[in-house]
């Protein structure tokens, strides 16, 4: 009796839903803000996630099966994030997780990935918390760059400026701001024993009012400056510290670790964008120089069309390698089971079109770094742009 | 602390207030004056901000003017606050201020939608209009000649807006309707008319300050929502009703917010708050407010 309810308990639950299941979807469910102020990279994460899928799709799928996206709403609010990664795994059904934005929304969808032993992927938050050892656990991935080599990249670029003895600092007051800035004092200390750190802001997230902060810097006459805002709160700031004097006091020696070489961000700013500073990018889109992968222009090309706009977006990558490498830990499980593809997707090397990556086998994070480069204005384009972008992870590469 | 840096840190402190004021100004009138709850006061601003950009977008092509620009975001954001006030929220004086909150703050949503629908999510940048490039030494420090404007815009609204209320009859009226509305309309006022009035003078205000702050931030969603508590801060730290309370509410303001930083770098806000707990448990009817019975 009890043998017969174990057998078709076992038929029922593994044997028929695996038999019906072999042409349905493969669902993937992806909460990203898509209102609000992050929206901004929300969109284009969101749109380069669905880019990848389409791409898979017509290369015929996932172990004969289709990828399908199931994207929702976090609003940027970590409580929604959750909420919504639950839903998904209760009422959609979706066998794996990837998206959010920020440091406050990758962690605590974290923690659901753990509960329901659901592969999470996350393209771009950076902050060192996610997979510190704490809170690491087995389905926990992340394909974005973060804070530590982020802010050690920073130290490494300011480290080359010889002249500079003293040196500031003005980041978002949140995990991101702060652990990036230990990152970065860290190893410029190590690089450079000769260097003080002579002033540290921490403006709020979102603050719109930056001329208290710049001025009170500005008094205590750094020769240099590592800042970690971006998004909006990069332009107000610029458009508040230029009118200050703050770039020239500095003489443009500023290094930004925010991403703020984004043809996102170097479009909106325009001709007001701070040049001779030195910033990163996931894809700077527009290259001022050689060594542009040939399938990063073909990715470009594809997010213009997508987005309908002239430049795409610097950070549809990070949606479309995220997928990607979803994608490539089922072809290496040669399943769908989630234990499986996390087993397999440590140490796993992926492609991207920027080269490929591989995830670290002890704290999943993909070895992605950033292209950095001095900002200047060239004839053919009407914003600033990166000159001979190269990628640092977190030393620079040698080409 | 050098003769520099306190002066550095003052005439920021001041532009933090002045900018500051040009938003609370209008919520003064409407919350302070005339006690209606508008939460959507914030979205007005933004939509100043975004009317901004566009008509500089419009004009680009016979040269752009900032000042046209910023004009003719007041004048739409004022038509809106009317639209508003005569079709919707009219029904909801004398009603318990939830509903005001409830009603306004769905204006909130509905309005930030909409902004994002027309202009979509990117972060737009406005130039400092050119006659303001640049700025001039003072005692160490560097003030910008569009802060020093911003400076004299803010006082000017000050003195414009305490005569309106202290002088004209309108403002007698206003002041007569805000103690007791029903009183005023028995006796002949033209109470209706007085409120839509008020509404679009303070959505002007809410459009201006949207449009005269782009120069020095980011047009992004959510410039809204971030900006309506500070206003808040300053309408209730100067009193209720208080025009100039309001003035001085955010000089306070950005002068505790400047040399706070100074203080204690890693808590930037902590001395806002502090002061915004301190006024509210010694005069909770705000510095120039006065009590009610």
């Amino acid at each position: 009796m009890r043998f017969r309810h174990i057998l078709a308990a076992t038929v029922f639950g593994f044997v028929l839903p695996v038999a019906a299941l072999a042409k349905e979807p493969i669902k993937i469910g992806f909460p990203i803000p898509l209102s609000g102020p992050t929206a901004v990279y929300g969109v284009p994460v969101l749109k380069g996630a669905e880019l990848a899928v389409a791409d898979i799709n017509a290369a015929g799928g996932v172990l004969g099966r289709k990828l399908v996206l199931l994207s929702r709403d976090s609003k940027a609010n970590p409580a929604e994030a959750v909420r919504l990664a639950r839903e998904l795994i209760v009422r959609n059904g979706v066998e794996f997780l990837a998206g959010t934005l920020t440091s406050a929304e990758a962690p605590a969808v974290s923690t659901i990935a753990k509960e329901n032993h659901i592969v999470f992927v996350a393209p771009s938050a950076k902050t060192y918390e996610l997979t510190d050892p704490q809170s690491i656990h087995p389905y926990i991935f992340r394909a974005a760059s973060n804070t530590t080599i982020e802010g050690q990249a920073g130290a490494i670029v300011m480290a080359r400026w010889k002249d500079v003895k003293t040196v500031a600092t003005i980041a978002p007051d949140y995990a991101y701001g702060h652990d990036a800035i230990a990152a970065f004092v860290a190893k410029l200390k190590q690089l450079r024993p000769d260097i003080t750190i002579v002033d540290q802001q921490w403006p709020r997230l979102g603050q719109s009012n930056f001329t208290p902060f710049i001025t009170a810097q500005m008094s205590k006459h750094p020769d240099a400056v590592y800042c970690d805002e971006f998004a909006g709160d990069f332009i107000s700031f610029v458009k508040q510290a230029a009118p200050l004097g703050y770039f020239k006091a500095i003489h443009n020696r500023l290094a930004d670790g925010g991403e703020v070489g984004s043809v996102d961000e170097t479009i909106a700013l325009g001709s007001s964008f701070p040049l001779g500073i030195w910033t990163d990018t996931y894809d700077p889109v527009v290259w001022d120089g050689p060594n542009q992968p040939p399938a990063e222009i073909a990715f470009d090309k594809k997010v213009e069309k997508e987005l309908h706009t002239k430049y795409g977006s610097s950070w549809a990558i990070q949606g479309y390698v995220t997928i990607e490498s979803i994608a490539d830990g089922i072809r290496k499980a040669g399943t769908v089971n989630d234990a499986a593809v996390a087993k397999a997707m440590l140490g796993m090397t992926y492609q991207t079109p920027l080269g490929p990556r591989t995830f670290s086998a002890t704290n999943h994070d993909a070895d992605a770094g950033e292209y950095w480069g001095k900002m200047v204005k060239v004839a053919a384009y009407p914003f600033a742009v990166i000159k001979d972008p190269t990628y640092y992870n977190p030393e620079p590469a040698a080409h | 602390m050098t003769v520099s840096l306190i002066a550095a840190q003052f005439l920021s402190g001041l532009t933090t207030a002045m900018f500051l004021f040009l938003i609370a100004s209008g919520l003064s009138l409407v919350f302070g004056v005339m006690r209606v709850l508008n939460f959507a006061h914030g979205s007005f601003y933004m939509i100043g901000a975004y009317m901004t950009w566009q008509v500089m977008q419009w004009l680009q092509p016979a040269g752009a003017s900032f000042w046209l620009a910023a004009l003719a975001a007041g004048a739409t954001v004022a038509l809106l606050g009317g639209v508003v006030e005569r079709l919707l929220l009219r029904h909801l004086y004398g009603q318990e201020e939830l509903y005001q909150l409830l009603f306004t703050y769905a204006l909130v949503l509905i309005l930030g939608d909409a902004a994002k629908y027309i202009w979509g999510t990117g972060q737009l940048s406005v130039h400092r209009p050119p006659v303001l490039d640049g700025g001039f030494h003072l005692l160490g420090t560097t003030l910008p000649f569009y802060n020093l404007f911003i400076m004299l815009v803010g006082p000017a609204i000050a003195i414009g807006g305490g005569l309106l209320l202290s002088r004209s009859s309108a403002g007698r009226l206003l002041r007569a309707a805000a103690y007791d509305r029903e009183m005023l309309g028995a006796l002949g006022g033209n109470v209706g008319m007085l409120y839509t009035g008020m509404f679009v003078v303070s959505s002007f205000l809410a459009g201006l300050a949207g449009a005269l702050i782009t120069p020095i931030v980011s047009v992004v969603p959510g410039m809204d929502v971030q900006v309506i508590v500070q206003a808040f801060i300053v309408v209730v730290i100067g009193g209720l009703g208080s025009f100039w309370g309001t003035f001085w509410g955010a000089v306070i303001y950005g002068l505790t917010l400047s040399f706070g930083i100074l203080a204690f770098p890693e808590f930037s806000l902590f001395s806002v708050f502090a002061l915004m707990a301190v006024v509210l448990m010694v005069r909770p009817w705000g510095l120039f407010g006065r009590p009610i019975r």
